[in-house]
């Protein structure tokens, strides 16, 4: 069986799951118990394995319903024809999730392709959500413009926030690695600072919320309030950064510039093409893409932000690198990869609702499916694939080169 | 014949212009300028500062060292124009090595004249005086951890491997750490513990990077992400269900017989826990092999020049995985370490320390000497960044806890291009 | 030692690297292995120092069959390679090299360099290859390098000694004084296998020639074979060891280099003060050996390097310090030293790196979108026309030998309307075939008016294209003289002898 990227991807996604069925196994005190209770006993061994599969299977079974579809609920509404809203809940909510997370992984692609690691992209979407948010409950406009320029807000906040490592990256060399990585910590501190010492913070309240977004700014949802469906116009907007994403790599002169900096950043250079240019407005996309994700974020969503916002497992900046790295930092790749890690993670919510495991685990998974799919090679030993391509993960830039 | 001529070659007199240096003297003098006038000028003339020895906590005391009041305003006007000489000097000379020594030593004194002032007498704050003790102790646990970081940055990258899991080692060994010694009250398991995790994962780098030529980067954050989420993910499986597991004690001080009343050094260096004096040790070990040995030649060969260790027989594959296991280890025993100083193990504490020590790795210029010296500026930093609350500065706090992290920018940016990493480092290794 | 290859066969798929190689190398013998490149030298070397292993055949050591696993094996066998592209860590010391893998040892594992410097300074004696033991590798000039790589093999104990490639980077009179040394070792009982293309050192040296060609041994020869023949065993065919030239015509001026002054990576003068001029319908030839600033001056002229002071115009128009965009946009046409670094994107396809240099002109592209008709249509014309061998030409690059590789970048720059052509080693690891097309191609454009400046460290290819050659020494222009200088003169000025002490 020869072993496309997409056979290896699916097989990696398989893989992710072993591991994720490892940890709940190893860490749930029930399974642990059973398997103890194995020396005990002949019965012991199969009773074990039970509560393995029980457990495992519950959880995933939640992360299952929690995301698609609910099989039970489906037929019931296909044969009632009621109750479809409770049915299409889950991919609502995946749908919901994904939006977002597709916006920031595009631009975190973009920068891959031309071989910059954005890992700021979370940073840059807090600043560009708070930036957003601030056009988007501060300033009263009718929606038409409310809408549009709320989400430049978010844009410019996000552009703002990667021009300083791209400005630092063109003109003195510094490592983006660690300078983005750096700068997330400067926006964490200063959305405590928004949300606690600015104007922004919620009249009234003593917490760190921010204030809640105008109904005028919010991207409604498609199926109104009513339906309890969270699917929003959000969509549209994620649909068009894929198409602009796809022109910008595939057609547009400067995506050629882009691909042969990331490709070869000599050749580049002696082709004329201007390294800190593109530089500069590499991040400038990327970080302006994060930013609008998190605008979008809040407004499809809670339409507040709060001292929380984008924190540790939440943080789709950094969710957003995995994604990209699954869908090979291509728009079509990276939208089927979105939606299976915002199935993961809200699917994880619901596995957390129901079986008490922490959602964080959610993101462990996701990590293993990347790990693998970062070694094709080693995939297909575990298969005993044929390789038609062996390409790993590679960016030509290495170490702390410049 | 032609050794002459290249020695000739080099004692031409060399056209030099780089606008960088240019720039890093700018920014010392502007820091300078800050000084002299928005904190000299903003103290009474009359305003006075303490400046006191001894520590707070009067266990293991050292000698008693009488304090030092100084005019507030004076001292600062005086730090200021020491920071502005060194940057007319960095304008003028342009110096080849050690600007960013000099910045540093900047970054130094501006930080002191900033706590002489806060601690001014009449002014806002309520407390006057400046306890020199406590801010070196205070600071030498975070300095601690930096050096378990960058060490173990060293031991990676002198063979050629770049780890950016530092963070996620830290997180590991933290977590099991405190496991282990809330469980047995025992510090020297908890070590054991934490080293040995660090060097799973450090084997598990290796493994992706080397055997499967993966981007190094990308696998030490796709790590990182994952253990940060495992830590999540186990402090709420484990920890919440079991705070047993977790009960934050410290390790103890174990004073050195009479060094530790040396004022002033005493406390710092001779009354501190056995991961400090530990993390001393590992410095000499680590320079020692580094330079002196046979096995330190290795590494470096591997680290500058893989193809041609391979010619003469090194294992270049071998000496890697080695050494990113024991910079793994390394990294582990650091993050056990930060626990023991720092207490119950929380989601997110370690705050981003493993990519510090990284700058202060490249700052050390990837010499566990120099990388000490880095760790130490990072250090009092990050300390005196939530320090400075207590002297009710016109700061914002959020804007204070900004500041480590934006000197760390400030320093990768100024050094990026005048320090030559390991030739080798990030490039995976392709045999024939 | 008396080193048997027997019947060495190695194949990488498809491709028969080796095929049935043997050869006999006898104590004390000079043995010269002439191929040109991608003969398959540098696999049956790598065979034979145990970084490959052969399919079929078997290595024989003083009558003992041997097989080799690795190089650690091959060096405690008394095999010493001495590498085309050294093997020295550059910031480490001579001492540090030469030791490293087979380091004296005091207590505590710790590297005894007293030890090693003595045995370092005896073997400097005693084959008269002197060098300061601590030195730093970086510092040194490549002749006392290569002294370097040949001590650490001695220091071995090797008894018999691969040079490959040996002379690319020296002077003329370095490799006089290589011969020596060779010579000597031979004396003392060394045996030397002597890997080379070049015709005129095998004759100069060898005891014995072994000529291969694509992967199998053509036959011996004796040192007193003619050039031509040994030229027609390697390649084939009879070769035309000289270029057709047109008369030489020239106009008007068309580069003009004034009192350059540029600097390296480490901020040492690379390029003092060079001036030039070449005209239309001229090739000016710039000769000397690698790394006496030919290259930083290359990269100064396409906009590649800061230019400290002097000036450089193309046409009346000013190009110093220009943008490298802004150069390729004047007319400048550049084939860089190292193609597969600066000269292409190998991941990309054929036709994408046929217009990587000028992809946003139109018809390629329009208002920032590219034109993939137009885009193909060129690249279909100009493989057509300059006979580039690939599969299609949305291959990869990386998918075609050197020297289609090289010929894409050939017809890159000359289908695009040139004011002047810079290229820079254009014929380094090409075949015989594809020299010869290239140094066509480049006389061709210059018999229709184009003015070009040739870097090149080959002597033979100098005199074979230039119109006028001028001669770079440590950052300056030793001399310039016309075609019918000598090589002697030639080589002599490369080495830095004035052109009145060269007899020119």
């Amino acid at each position: 069986m020869t072993a496309s990227p997409i056979i290896v991807a699916a097989l990696a996604l398989v893989l992710g799951l072993v591991v994720g069925a490892f940890i709940i196994a190893t860490t749930t005190p029930t399974v642990l118990d059973a398997w103890r209770g194995m020396f005990h006993g002949w019965g012991g061994f199969p009773h074990a394995l039970n509560v393995t599969f029980d457990n495992v299977g519950a959880a995933y079974r939640a992360i299952f319903t929690g995301s698609v579809v609910d099989p039970q609920g489906f037929w019931r509404s296909l044969t009632t024809g009621k109750g479809w809203p409770n049915t299409l809940t889950p991919i609502s909510e995946t749908l919901t999730y994904a939006t977002p997370l597709v916006i920031v992984s595009i631009g975190v692609g973009i920068a891959f392709q031309t071989g910059l690691f954005n890992i700021g992209a979370n940073g840059q979407a807090v600043i560009g959500g708070i930036l957003g948010a601030v056009i988007g409950s501060m300033i009263s406009l009718p929606t038409v413009l409310h809408v549009p320029l709320t989400l430049l807000g978010g844009v410019a906040g996000g552009m703002i926030c990667g021009l300083v490592p791209g400005l630092l990256k063109a003109y003195t060399g510094a490592h983006e690695v660690i300078v983005t990585l750096m700068f997330n910590y400067v926006t964490y501190a200063f959305l405590l600072y928004a949300v606690l010492s600015t104007p922004y913070q919620q009249p009234g309240q003593e917490n760190d919320i921010g204030r809640t977004l105008d109904p005028t700014a919010i991207l409604a949802p498609l199926f109104g309030t009513k339906s309890g469906l969270r699917v929003s116009y959000g969509i549209f907007v994620a649909a068009l950064v894929v198409v602009f994403a796809w022109w910008l790599l595939d057609r547009s002169s400067l995506g050629f510039d882009f691909r042969v900096t990331g490709a070869n950043p000599s050749a580049a250079r002696a082709s004329g093409i201007s390294a800190k240019r593109v530089i500069v407005v590499v991040f400038l996309i990327s970080g302006g893409l994060a930013g609008l994700a998190g605008i979008v974020q809040v407004a499809t969503t809670t339409h507040y932000i709060d001292g929380g916002f984008l924190i540790g497992s939440a943080g789709i900046g950094f969710t957003a690198i995995t994604v990209a790295l699954l869908g090979r930092n291509r728009p079509l790749g990276i939208v089927w990869a979105s939606l299976l890690f915002a199935a993961l993670d809200v699917g994880g919510r619901n596995m957390q609702a129901s079986t008490g495991i922490p959602l964080d685990l959610a993101t462990v998974i996701q990590c293993a499916i990347v790990l693998f799919v970062a070694t094709p090679v080693m995939v297909k030993e575990i298969f005993r694939l044929k390789s038609t391509q062996t390409t790993g993960l590679h960016l030509s830039t290495t170490g702390w080169g410049t | 014949m032609s050794l002459v001529a290249t020695q000739s070659a080099q004692n031409v007199a060399t056209l030099v212009r780089n606008r960088r240096t240019r720039v890093i003297a700018v920014l010392m003098a502007i820091v300078a300028l800050f000084t002299i006038f928005a904190l000299g000028s903003t103290c009474r003339s009359s305003a006075h500062s303490v400046l006191t020895f001894t520590p707070i906590n009067l266990v293991n005391a050292p000698w008693h060292l009488g304090s030092l009041t100084v005019l507030t305003r004076w001292t600062v006007i005086v730090l200021g124009l020491i920071e502005l000489a060194l940057a007319v000097e960095v304008w003028v000379r342009e110096p080849r090595r050690a600007v960013m020594a000099r910045f540093g030593i900047v970054a130094i004194l501006f930080l002191l004249a900033v706590l002489f002032w806060a601690a001014r007498s009449p002014g806002p704050s309520p407390i006057d005086f400046v306890n020199l003790t406590s801010i070196l102790v205070g600071a030498s646990a975070t300095t601690m951890v930096l050096v378990y970081g960058s060490l173990s940055g060293v031991m990676c990258e002198r063979s050629g491997v770049v780890n950016i899991a530092i963070e996620g080692q830290f997180i590991a060994g933290a977590f099991l750490g405190s496991i282990i010694a809330s469980t047995t009250d025992n510090f020297y398991y908890a070590a054991i513990a934490g080293a040995v995790i660090g060097g799973v994962i450090g084997l598990l780098l290796a493994f992706f990077s080397l055997r499967y030529r993966s981007d190094q980067i990308i696998v030490g954050i796709v790590l990182v992400t994952a253990l940060s989420s495992l830590s999540s993910y186990l402090n709420l499986q484990v920890f919440t269900p079991f705070p047993n597991f977790n009960t934050g004690n410290l390790a103890p001080n174990l004073p050195i017989p009479l060094l530790y009343k040396i004022p002033v050094l005493g406390p710092v260096f001779f009354n501190q826990s056995g991961f400090f004096y530990v993390m001393m040790i590992l410095v000499g070990v680590v320079s020692f092999a580094l330079f002196k040995t046979r096995y330190g030649l290795h590494v470096r060969a591997v680290g500058e020049h893989p193809r041609a260790a391979a010619t003469v027989g090194i294992d270049v594959i071998r000496v890697r995985y080695i050494n990113v296991v024991l910079g793994g280890a390394i990294a582990g025993l650091g993050g056990v370490a930060f626990m023991a100083t720092q207490g119950q193990f929380q989601v997110g504490y370690t705050s981003g320390y493993g990519y510090i020590a990284l700058a202060a790795l490249i700052f050390g210029r990837w010499r566990p000497s120099g990388a000490v010296v880095a760790s130490i500026i990072f250090g009092l930093s990050v300390y005196l960044s939530y320090n400075l609350v207590t002297y009710n500065v016109p700061i914002s706090i959020y804007f204070l806890e900004m500041f480590p992290y934006l000197i760390t920018i400030a320093v990768v940016a100024g050094l990026i291009g005048r320090v030559r990493p390991p030739a080798a480092d990030g490039r995976p290794y392709e045999r024939d | 030692m008396q080193l048997e290859l027997r019947g060495i066969t190695k194949r990488f798929g498809s491709l028969v690297a080796n095929d049935h190689i043997s050869i006999t190398v006898e104590p004390g013998q000079i043995h010269s292995l002439l191929g040109e490149n991608g003969a398959g030298k540098t696999t049956l070397m790598n065979v034979l120092f145990g970084l490959l292993s052969p399919d079929e055949g078997e290595i024989v050591i003083n009558g003992l069959v041997t097989p080799i696993h690795d190089s650690g094996q091959a060096v405690r066998l008394g095999l010493g390679m001495v590498h085309q592209h050294f093997m020295l860590v550059p910031v480490f010391t001579v001492a540090e090299n030469v030791v490293l893998g087979f380091e004296p040892t005091k207590s505590l594992n710790r590297i005894d360099y007293r030890r090693a410097t003595d045995e370092i300074r005896d073997l400097s004696q005693r084959f008269k290859l002197e060098v300061d033991p601590e030195a730093i590798i970086e510092n040194l000039p490549v002749g006392l390098q290569q002294r370097v790589e040949i001590l650490k093999a001695l220091s071995h104990d090797a008894e018999l000694l691969i040079l490959d490639e040996p002379t690319a980077v020296l002077t003329p009179q370095e490799i006089d004084a290589l011969m020596e040394i060779m010579r000597s070792l031979a004396a003392a009982g060394k045996s030397i296998l002597f890997i080379t293309h070049k015709l005129k050192e095998v004759k100069a040296i060898a005891d014995v020639i072994t000529v291969i060609r694509q992967g199998h041994v053509v036959g011996t020869a004796e040192p007193t074979t003619s050039e031509s023949e040994l030229a027609s065993m390697m390649v084939g065919r009879e070769v035309q060891l000289t270029v057709q030239k047109s008369a030489f015509k020239p106009g008007d001026e068309v580069l003009q280099v004034r009192d350059l002054v540029v600097l390296d990576d480490r901020g040492l003068v690379a390029v003092n003060g060079v001036s030039l001029d070449v005209r239309a319908g001229e090739v000016l030839a710039l000769a000397g050996v690698q790394g006496n600033g030919q290259t930083e001056f290359v990269e100064a002229l396409v906009g590649m390097r800061h230019v400290e002071s002097g000036s450089i115009t193309l046409h009346g128009k000013d190009l110093t310090n220009v943008t490298p965009r802004h150069a390729l946009d004047s007319g400048l046409g550049h084939v860089p030293e190292d193609r597969q670094r600066d000269g292409l994107v190998l991941t990309m396809s054929v036709a994408d790196n046929l217009v990587l240099n000028t992809p946003r002109r139109a018809p390629f592209a329009r208002r920032g979108t590219r034109n993939f008709a137009a885009v193909n249509q060129h690249a279909e014309q100009l493989v057509h026309d300059f006979d580039i061998r690939t599969t299609s030409i949305q291959a990869p690059c990386s998918s075609l030998s050197g020297g289609n590789q090289q010929k894409v970048i050939v017809a890159r720059e000359l289908s695009r309307p040139l004011e002047f052509l810079v290229a820079s080693q254009p014929t380094r690891g090409l075949d015989v075939g594809s020299i010869e097309y290239v140094h066509r191609q480049i006389v061709e454009n210059r018999n229709r008016g184009l003015g070009s400046l040739i870097v090149s460290s080959e002597l033979d290819e100098v005199m074979a294209l230039g119109d006028r050659i001028a001669v770079m020494y440590e950052g300056r222009i030793i001399g310039v003289v016309d075609s019918t200088a000598t090589r002697e003169s030639i080589g002599l000025m490369m080495a830095g002898t004035t052109m009145e002490a060269a007899g020119v």
